[in-house]
């Protein structure tokens, strides 16, 4: 030990020696990561949460190029009176044709009533043409057009609400600005609002609505939640140690975390996602306790040695307290990297390893450029500190808490097993679940634009299945195209499933014009040429393209559309499961083959997974601490202890968010292994200095107890208030997932704070463990 | 290049049209006027390939017979499908009337259900059996509009190694673009056979659409005649490919070829 101190020592003295050297180093090196951050791009889509090479997210984008499916901007028209009305109807071609000049937008996908053709029977032919033309569009005529809808099932609820009086323009965006739907979204939004004095109302929704209104959401929360935390930050330590160094230097230090994590995840070219939003927030807090705890010491020592120069007063910090902040930031690190491993999505696996970067930054400037930074000042004296051992109010209550302890010990054990029985109670019920929607609040207009669209029309959230035959043309085959139609009905009859399309309601419908439009021709006629026959008579006046979206170009593939009005997993993971269960039973014979893809296959998968990854990530952050802990302290019952109050921490957010009923999300789902990875310094603190007191210093149970709690307990207290407060602030946050994440973390770490300073001392006290050597 | 470049300049008017260049050069009612006294035979028999390829480069191949024929300016044709198997049999008949005004009359047979069933009327601008060209390109063919554009003819230019005059058209009016799905038109007429050779094509939007090329223009029988069309939408990537071979102008072609009830019996 003493070895190890001279050594540290001989390091400190180095360190402080190169103080400007490295001082430099360290502005320019935050700075220079930190300028790669405006060059960051946001990804707030769905797929972001898989590999890329993730095969089904490979199936599912190969249908959508096979098809030319796309993330569309749905916009709904209302008029209560209807829309059937020549005004209405105005409007629709009016905005249809305006889209075109949207950028960002596909002029050649807008599906509107003014751009889809209706399928009619004449007298001795069919004819293929535009549901109305803007220029003899009268009341009557618009009447006219809400027959011909009543007629083609595919549109009903789908184009058209089912009341009349809602109708979609679906418009499509181009590739080219995948990561820029915030600039169509705002486009049109600014298009929408020049129609704010007509009867109508518009409401904008849709995949890429979504994504676009997520980019700008969470920018607009960054703004918002990052300077208040530093804010909070701030007042915290001007409390703890009056000094304007006090709080300038830990600041120092957030930057440099939150700096170069940010500023290294763009120069890697990794995507900004969603909860990349909380990560800031993560680190100010995480990174502050550093500075606190040695500025802490720094202070106790300077007013105990009085006559130090600051050069013998840094090295004398530093060589108390690179320890305990190296052991409690590899342990954070340890929790984020849990999160990277166990986490098969994207978003999370970066969070993971770029918040272990920033908290790894933060140890190390806490080693390198605090030192530096203190030998440009003058030896100081906090308030907070007095020479002659008084202690402040702050110190009070920990010395207090101290006593309570040593009085009570067996009561706090079995409050402690109480929390536990009830957690693992918690634990079993915890709810898996996600809906993209719950990312906003429930009062933003996409929130409600979604709502309005899902329950007047099929709705958003789309399942596809992918027909594969083996031979062009098999698609005519009337047993094939029964097969689907049999498949469609099935689906239909599942819950949140309101409505289907595909080739075959417009084989269908074509049957039915090709045969005086009787109701009952409305079917699938027995012969294969025939069918063929149709296409070629469509496309005699259709656009070639027409059914791109439904069938390939050698009829050898086609999409079932299935539309569900929820995008919450719960309700899409039985319809997924129905529909797979039905296709094993029906098809995938030699002749046949269909497959389940789309946004709600997706979805279903790799939601599935987040109770999995969860409490692998939490065991994982647990194991590794464990043994962490265990080496550094030398010995496994030091290690055990721990990770007690940890473990109990996590076990009553489950308990909460049981009562609370709070899902296990994307957001939420990463808290325990953070809250391990942090909650456990408290409990690594704790463990150091009682072993420092009662090991080292050798000194009887109750006065080490005393000793521990009025200062390290005081740093302790800080360090909470820091990061419960921090945490708090993305309480704040608009984003829900953001803001249950923040207060899951934040009522994790009170609970291990409490734990660490209550029942790990009262087990201590009734154990007395081998390694801490009690005497007396 | 260099012509690239006045023509660009002439385009937008900074050479001025009345150089002396531009004064040799032929109006394009004369051009067009020219095109329509071209040869093409009263009645022809051929067979006509349709290749069409989609963006994703998957091709559907159609072949058929067609025979057309000339009734003073009123043009018919009939097209006789033989493959794919599941249409084979299929028979589509067009009148096309010389006034724009008057809607043309299509039928197409379809032996699966042993039907004619009346097509309704086509817009112009629509496009024709799935392919790239519309309804008004399959009637013209190589000839170009005489009532439907303002013509500039904006200089020369050799196309597959003929001497070309360029024109400009543009719609005479909005009516008429949105009829014919085009904003403007850049179409290159060999200047010694008056037969079109190539055409770029805007959409009402002003987006370039389509690329027109006409090829292997050889003499069959006396008449100068194209072998090959290869249309390229740029919108949509969709590609046509239309092959015309064993061409016969001498075949006579009864009247009665061109009816409702023929076209059941088939060729």
């Amino acid at each position: 030990m003493k070895n190890q101190q001279n050594k540290a020592t001989k390091f400190f003295n180095k360190v402080t020696s190169h103080y400007k050297t490295i001082l430099a180093f360290s502005l320019l090196f935050m700075v220079g990561v930190a300028l790669f951050i405006p060059t960051m791009t946001k990804d707030t889509s769905y797929d972001a949460f898989l590999p890329k090479d993730d095969p089904i997210l490979v199936f599912r984008n190969q249908t959508k190029e096979t098809f030319g499916l796309k993330d569309p901007m749905v916009i709904a028209i209302v008029n209560e009176n209807g829309i059937f009305n020549k005004k209405s109807l105005e409007l629709v071609h009016e905005l249809s044709e305006r889209l075109k000049t949207v950028p960002g937008i596909d002029p050649d996908q807008i599906t509107s009533l003014a751009t889809e053709n209706n399928i009619v029977g004449t007298y001795d032919g069919l004819a293929v043409e535009p549901f109305y033309e803007i220029d003899d569009l009268t009341d009557e005529k618009a009447k006219e057009v809400a027959a011909a809808i009543d007629d083609f099932d595919l549109y009903k609820g789908n184009l058209v609400s089912y009341d009349r009086t809602t109708t979609l323009i679906v418009a499509e965006m181009l590739d080219s600005y995948d990561k820029k739907q915030h600039e169509v979204y705002k486009s049109l939004m600014a298009l929408l609002d020049e129609y704010t004095a007509r009867t109508e109302q518009f409401y904008l929704a849709g995949e890429g609505a979504v994504s676009g209104y997520l980019i700008k959401y969470i920018d607009e929360d960054a703004m918002k939640t990052n300077p208040f935390a530093a804010l909070v930050i701030s007042i915290i330590l001007i409390f703890a140690y009056r000094r304007v160094r006090g709080v300038v230097l830990p600041n120092i230090m957030v930057l440099a975390a939150v700096g170069i994590a940010l500023g290294a995840m763009a120069a890697f070219g990794v995507d900004f996602f969603v909860i990349t939003n909380g990560l800031p927030v993560v680190l100010i807090a995480i990174a502050v306790a550093d500075g606190i705890h040695i500025l802490g010491e720094y202070y106790e020592i300077a007013a105990k040695h009085p006559a130090y120069s600051q050069k013998e007063l840094v090295v004398n910090t530093m060589v108390q307290m690179w320890r305990p902040i190296t052991i409690t930031s590899i342990t954070t690190i340890a929790g984020f990297l849990a999160i990277a491993a166990s986490s098969y999505m994207p978003p999370m696996t970066y969070f993971g390893i770029f918040g272990a970067l920033g908290v790894g930054v933060a140890l190390v400037y806490a080693l390198f450029m605090i030192p530096s930074a203190m030998m440009f000042l003058k030896p100081q004296m906090s308030r907070a500190y007095k020479p002659n051992q008084e202690i402040d109010w702050f110190g009070k209550i920990m010395e207090r808490t101290g006593k309570f302890v040593l009085k009570n010990p067996r009561t706090i054990v079995v409050v402690a097993v109480l929390i536990i029985g009830f957690g693992i109670n918690g634990a079993s019920k915890l709810i898996i679940n996600e809906d993209r929607i719950k990312n906003f609040q429930s009062e933003e207009p996409i929130v409600l634009a979604d709502a309005l669209i899902n329950s007047k029309t099929d709705g958003t959230s789309y399942l596809d299945v992918l027909v594969e035959t083996p031979e062009s043309e098999d698609l005519f085959a009337p047993e094939n195209l029964r097969k689907i139609e049999a498949l469609q009905n099935y689906a239909e009859t599942l819950p949140h499933v309101k409505g289907s399309t595909s080739i075959v309601d417009f084989i269908k419908k074509m049957n039915q014009s090709l045969n005086e439009n009787k109701k009952e021709a409305y079917s699938i006629p027995d012969d294969k040429d025939l069918i063929a026959q149709y296409f070629l008579l469509y496309s005699a006046s259709g656009d070639p393209t027409d059914f791109d979206n439904y069938v390939d170009y050698d009829y050898r593939l086609a999409n079932i559309r299935l539309k569900m009005d929820t995008s919450e997993y719960l309700h899409e993971k039985p319809v997924v499961d129905q529909t797979n269960a039905y296709i094993d039973a029906h098809f995938n014979t030699s002749t046949i083959k269909a497959t389940t893809t789309g946004k709600v296959t997706v979805d279903a998968y790799w939601i599935n997974r987040l109770g999995y990854n969860h409490f692998l990530g939490a065991g994982l952050a647990l194991l590794v601490v464990l043994i962490f802990a265990a080496f550094s302290f030398r010995s496994v019952w030091a290690g055990i202890l721990t990770i007690i109050p940890v473990s109990i921490s996590v076990l009553f957010i489950y308990t909460v968010m049981g009562l609370l009923d709070i899902w296990l999300a994307i957001g939420t789902s990463m808290f325990a292994a953070i809250a391990i990875g942090i909650g456990v310094d408290f409990a690594v603190h704790t463990v150091d200095r009682l072993k420092y007191l009662l090991n080292e210093k050798a000194l009887p149970i109750k006065q080490a107890y005393q000793e521990f709690y009025k200062s390290a307990g005081r740093a302790l207290l800080f360090n909470f208030l820091a990061l419960a407060l921090g945490f708090s602030v993305l309480m704040t946050s608009s984003v829900p997932p953001l803001s249950q994440f923040g207060f899951l973390v934040a009522v994790a770490v009170s609970v291990s704070f409490i734990g660490s300073l209550t029942l790990l001392p009262a087990l201590i006290y009734l154990i007395r463990p081998k390694f801490l050597n009690i005497t007396k | 290049m260099k012509n690239y470049l006045i023509m660009g300049l002439l385009a937008i008017g900074l050479l001025s049209p009345t150089s002396s260049k531009a004064q040799t050069l032929p109006t394009g009612k004369s051009i067009a006027d020219k095109t329509y006294a071209k040869d093409e035979g009263i009645s022809v028999r051929r067979k006509l390939t349709m290749e069409l390829k989609d963006k994703r480069g998957k091709i559907r191949i159609r072949e058929t017979t067609s025979i057309r024929k000339y009734f003073g300016e009123e043009k018919r044709m009939a097209i006789y499908y033989l493959t794919p198997k599941s249409v084979k049999g299929t028979a589509f008949l067009t009148f096309d009337y010389p006034d724009a005004s008057l809607d043309d009359d299509q039928w197409l047979y379809m032996p699966a259900l042993r039907k004619t069933r009346r097509i309704s009327a086509a817009n112009r601008g629509d496009y024709f059996l799935g392919t790239d060209l519309t309804y008004e390109e399959i009637k013209l063919e190589t000839r170009i509009s005489r009532d439907d554009y303002t013509y500039k003819t904006i200089g020369t230019e050799r196309i597959d190694g003929q001497q070309c005059y360029v024109l400009e058209g543009t719609p005479i009016n909005d009516k008429i673009a949105k009829e014919l799905g085009y904003s403007k038109v850049k179409l290159w007429v060999d200047a010694s056979i008056w037969m079109l050779r190539k055409a770029d094509s805007w959409d009402v939007a002003g987006n370039h659409l389509k690329t027109t090329a006409i090829k292997e223009i050889k003499k069959v029988q006396g008449i100068w005649t194209y072998h090959l069309i290869a249309v390229k939408n740029h919108k949509t990537a969709h590609e046509t490919l239309f092959r015309i071979s064993d061409i016969d102008y001498q075949t006579s072609l009864n009247d009665d070829a061109f009816t409702k009830e023929a076209l059941v019996n088939g060729l």
